[in-house]
């Protein structure tokens, strides 16, 4: 799989391009910053990575091989952390580990696995009210809003809310094993 | 850690957990969530692999597999 197909629209200032290039790029650019997980906020490292490539890739040369974009967007936001790190002065990850992780978030993608999403829409379908109305409210939110914003819109306290949440998470977690589908333990966690 | 601050920290390890991040107004500033600096670093290590659970669950429940964080990212993007 070469993310690299949707290159020219992205290079020509196509967001829509950009997005489905997203749905491939982010988990490996994401997994590439588990090192620095305990020494930056991994999620705003990553956002602020993604941008910087949506920035630069109008100038961006490919060099032949596939998923340019995607080690090129491993590289900064591996360089990115690194600044971070070093403006923090906090303790970083071992050099090893970095390019271990970098190594591996430049092999291919791996395509979306269809029968996690068939499973993951009828588990959500069996949640109950609170739980689904949390677990929707964060997704329809898509990162713009905050938990505090969508408890009060939900007429939830804040911790009522995440505890629905974390109910939600687990049961469809939970939901998930019972159907042979292994996401990830700390879904469950 | 006593029952209630662990119960209390796992609030948190689920807000940091989650794409929202407040976008910051200086270019390369970035938007670390409140939350993650009262983590310890064991917690900080279940938000990140949480926040990974996360995106792919919301990804393949979105009809264009985009997780909260890409929607988040197109979102400034488009601005």
């Amino acid at each position: 799989m070469d993310t690299d197909t949707e290159l020219p629209s992205i290079i020509a200032g196509d967001a829509d391009a950009f997005g489905r290039w997203l749905a491939s790029a982010e988990r490996p650019v994401r997994e590439s910053l588990r090192s620095f997980a305990v020494v930056v906020d991994a999620e705003a490292v990553l956002q602020e990575a993604l941008l910087r490539v949506w920035q630069v890739a109008p100038r961006f040369q490919p060099d032949g091989r596939p998923n340019g974009l995607l080690r090129l967007a491993v590289r900064i936001a591996r360089n990115l952390a690194v600044s971070e790190v070093r403006r923090r002065r906090v303790t970083p990850a071992e050099p090893a580990q970095l390019e271990a992780a970098l190594a591996e978030a430049e092999q291919a993608p791996r395509p979306p696995d269809p029968m996690l999403r068939d499973a993951l829409r009828e588990c959500r379908e069996q949640l109950p009210a609170k739980p689904r109305q949390a677990l929707d409210a964060r997704l329809a939110g898509a990162g713009g809003a905050d938990d505090p914003d969508l408890a009060a819109s939900l007429g939830m306290r804040l911790n009522t809310f995440l505890q629905n949440f974390t109910r939600a998470r687990q049961m469809l977690a939970e939901c998930l094993r019972r159907r042979g589908v292994l996401l990830d333990v700390e879904l469950g966690a | 850690m006593t029952p209630e601050e662990e119960a209390e920290e796992e609030l948190l390890v689920e807000q940091v957990a989650s794409a929202h991040r407040v976008p910051t107004p200086a270019f390369g500033d970035l938007a670390y969530h409140p939350a993650w600096h009262d983590l310890r670093p064991a917690a900080r290590e279940r938000a990140f692999e949480r926040g990974l659970a996360l995106r792919v669950a919301e990804a393949a429940l979105d009809p264009d597999g985009l997780s909260t964080t890409a929607r988040a990212v197109l979102a400034r993007i488009r601005r």
